[in-house]
């Protein structure tokens, strides 16, 4: 028997109130992190410092790079990343699997539904005022058939463990979901920095992302089109998620352009080359809803390309995912996901929805208000981790804000339980040891015509500061190598 | 019996400064439907640039205009033929019991098939400090009721061409009750689907032979869905129900989604824009 006496884990504080994947209640190890830990006990915590400032550096050089939003000063950040790997048992992870293939499904069921005939409305399962005063629901899209019937082609789906030790889907993202080539990223890094450790483990690869969203993209190709044509699209370098963008298109071997490398003529779109034109004909684009055609939406949009909904709009170009795709991802169409997975597919929900009090609702409203210390509030319609209160985190005055600013505007808030997500051992620089942090993990689901493929493997986010719940990469979050093992045990 | 009409759109652009890169694109040839036939569409600039057709996202066909040389002005001209017949608005029954319509606005089915058309705009939203006169009769059929809406706004508001423009809210129109087609058409809309009944802008031609207002420029007004009946065309600026004269080219929620001329340029600088619309019938 292993116990925690080793160096490099010789300051970690084994907090009973929170789960944690690696260590069980006594605090011993759990039998699936046994020989990983033997490993990285082979180090002592010097050596372990070293390798993390070498995997720190390899990263900022390649570029890997983000950008946080409205802090005084813009500037590139490496998303910080630990060198102690997530491990998720093949059995585990052929539930989340599963469940997150079986959501994004529902998802696309659902937004043919409500942009066709709407029966999931007309039969009052989803509150028709829900999609109508979505500033998501996108009118242009009404009647309008997307190529293969796909609107997700890409679901990132955010889930957690509960301190129950079951999964919780607490987010579903189908707009541009971003995280990937960090998935990718992290794997490469590790393997770089501590390759002997892959030997122990039959962990799945992660690197087949792009050539199966390559896959994916082709298999929606316009009617009548033999070898389709794919390119990214991308608002620009100044993107946060800009590193995404280059390396899918790199990956997958297809163009990245910008709205001004593209032009539309008699409803087909084409992509200017030193060879001349070249016809396009699936776009996977990452250039949000309102920004992708200035002459349909946002005028003063100089991302987009004049003409393009109208040539989507006839079939002839596919972009994924589709436009309007939002409208679903809202967080309070989230707490109908139960009720929309039995609909469709008459189908039990494999994983858990977080249950949810709508503040739109007179009676969750009140019980909200008089327990917003107990409670997670959020906006419906803000992503990233923005504009979020941790019940148990405020002040008394900070309280009394939330519950004026939910009294304003009922509409636009739901409150969820506090979740407490697991915890996972994660080097912390300023102690120079490692200590338990909470993690979440972000799947990635394709679906094409006919086609599907989830990521075995995923995006942990580790939120950094110590007790905080938001792992968003924006509010100064970390990630993990996550790795699936293929073998059941 | 049928109607000849021709209808003329020009438009002049003049910038300030060199414009290198524009698109524009044209909302104005008129619809083809059940009482008017398209039968011919000539359309110029006077920078002999490419010119393509295309759908905006209702299916309602646009004019796309895409220069390739440097400018500093523009000009547009288009002339339309079409056939109208001509048209009796009050060609329906009106209904025995006019509680059953009540009954069908209620219903959910109902309210999710128009629901893009019940919902207030920012166009069409009437703020909440108004004070409004109109009184809705439950006793009455929808058609009269719409029909007595259409003749409040025509007297509640006073066509003033100059004092709003296309950005101008029901805020500032119900401030000075001035206002021109749009403003007549939104205060329209927004009273119409107050009252649960679904209602959509249009955009089109007026044939002024009759002296209604309008002026020389595009007209807009309302078309109302009537449970069993269907969609009316209803024009609060003139105080009429649409018939023969109206020539109608787009429909949408509000005038956002039916505007004339949507333009994408990369310039600083002023510029001046007109536009003149002459409709004869033959």
């Amino acid at each position: 028997m292993i116990t925690a006496t080793n160096p490099i884990f010789s300051c970690y504080e084994h907090d009973q109130a929170h789960y944690d994947e690696v260590f069980n209640a006594k605090g011993e190890i759990k039998k699936m992190y046994e020989t990983l830990f033997e490993l990285y006990c082979g180090h002592s915590i010097e050596d372990y410092i070293l390798l993390n400032n070498k995997a720190k550096s390899s990263f900022f050089n390649q570029g890997i790079t983000f950008q946080v939003y409205g802090e005084k000063e813009t500037k590139e950040k490496i998303f910080p990343f630990d060198l102690f790997p997530r491990i998720i048992g093949a059995e585990e992870w052929d539930h989340i699997e599963k469940g997150a293939l079986q959501r994004s499904k529902a998802l696309n069921l659902f937004l043919w539904d409500i942009y066709h005939d709407k029966k999931i409305l007309k039969q009052g399962i989803v509150p028709v005022d829900l999609i109508g005063s979505s500033a998501n629901y996108l009118q242009a899209m009404i009647g309008v058939d997307p190529p293969g019937g796909v609107y997700n082609h890409v679901s990132g789906t955010d889930i957690i463990k509960h301190s129950d030790g079951e999964y919780y889907v607490l987010e579903d993202n189908i707009r541009c979901p971003s995280g990937v080539s960090y998935v990718v990223c992290n794997r490469t890094a590790l393997k770089r920095a501590l390759f002997g450790v892959f030997n122990h483990y039959r962990a799945h690869t992660v690197t087949n992302y792009a050539e199966n969203l390559l896959e994916i993209l082709q298999s929606v190709k316009p009617r009548g089109v033999d070898i389709p044509t794919c390119v990214v699209i991308t608002p620009g370098m100044y993107n946060s998620a800009y590193y995404e963008h280059s390396y899918l298109a790199k990956a997958m071997g297809v163009e990245l352009v910008e709205g001004r490398d593209l032009y539309v003529e008699n409803d087909f779109v084409y992509m200017k080359t030193i060879n001349g034109p070249k016809k396009v004909d699936v776009i996977y684009r990452r250039v949000d809803d309102l920004f992708i055609d200035p002459l349909e939406f946002r005028a003063d949009s100089s991302l987009g390309v004049p003409g393009l909904f109208s040539a989507y709009r006839k079939g002839n170009v596919c972009l994924a995912n589709a436009p309007g795709t939002g409208v679903a991802d809202d967080k309070a169409v989230y707490t109908y996901m139960p009720e929309i997975i039995k609909y469709y597919l008459d189908e039990e929900p494999i994983l858990n929805n977080v249950h949810t009090y709508h503040c739109s609702r007179p009676e969750e409203l009140k019980y909200v208000l008089e327990h917003i210390s107990e409670l997670v509030v959020k906006p419906v319609d803000e992503s990233g981790g923005y504009g979020i209160s941790i019940g148990n985190k405020l002040s008394k005055q900070e309280i009394a804000e939330v519950r004026e600013q939910i009294k304003k505007e009922p509409r636009k808030y739901i409150a969820q339980p506090i979740m407490s997500l697991s915890v996972h051992p994660t080097y912390i620089d300023e102690s120079q040891s490692f200590e338990q942090r909470h993690v979440d993990l972000r799947t990635f689901t394709l679906l094409g015509h006919n086609e599907e493929f989830v990521l075995k493997g995923g995006l942990s986010r580790v939120a950094l500061q110590k007790g905080n719940l938001v792992v968003n990469s924006s509010q100064g979050g970390g990630s993990k190598d996550t790795w699936v093992l293929k073998d059941k045990q | 019996m049928a109607l000849d009409y021709t209808v003329t759109y020009s438009a002049e652009n003049h910038y300030e400064n060199l414009v290198k890169d524009a698109i524009w694109q044209f909302l104005i040839i008129p619809e083809d439907n059940d009482n008017q036939r398209v039968t011919d569409v000539q359309f110029n600039n006077s920078l002999d640039a490419p010119v393509s057709y295309s759908e905006n996202s209702k299916g309602f066909r646009t004019i796309r205009v895409t220069p390739v040389k440097p400018f500093n002005d523009i000009s547009f001209t288009a002339n339309f033929r079409l056939v109208k017949d001509e048209m009796n608005p009050f060609d329906f029954v009106p209904p025995e019991d006019p509680g059953k319509d009540y009954l069908t606005l209620d219903s959910l089915e109902f309210r999710v098939d128009h629901d893009s058309y019940l919902r207030p705009t920012s166009y069409t939203t009437v703020p909440g400090s108004a004070e409004l006169t109109f009184q809705w009769d439950n006793e009455k059929d929808i058609f009269t009721n719409i029909q007595a809406l259409n003749s409040w706004v025509y007297e509640y508001l006073k066509f003033t061409p100059g004092i709003t423009t296309v950005e101008t809210t029901l805020q500032d129109v119900l401030g000075h009750r001035k206002g021109v087609c749009q403003d007549f058409t939104h205060l329209f809309l927004a009273l119409v689907r107050k009252h649960k009944v679904p209602a959509r802008y249009v955009s089109g031609y007026l044939h002024q032979g009759s002296g209604y207002f309008g002026d020389s420029q595009m007209h807009a007004w309302a078309e109302v869905y009537i449970p069993r009946v269907g969609w009316i065309g209803f024009d609060p600026t003139n105080n009429l129900l649409v018939g023969s004269d109206h020539i109608k080219v787009a429909h949408g929620r509000d005038y956002s989604e039916c505007s004339p001329l949507t333009g994408v340029l990369y310039t600083l600088g002023e510029n001046r824009t007109s536009h003149a619309v002459g409709v004869a019938c033959q």
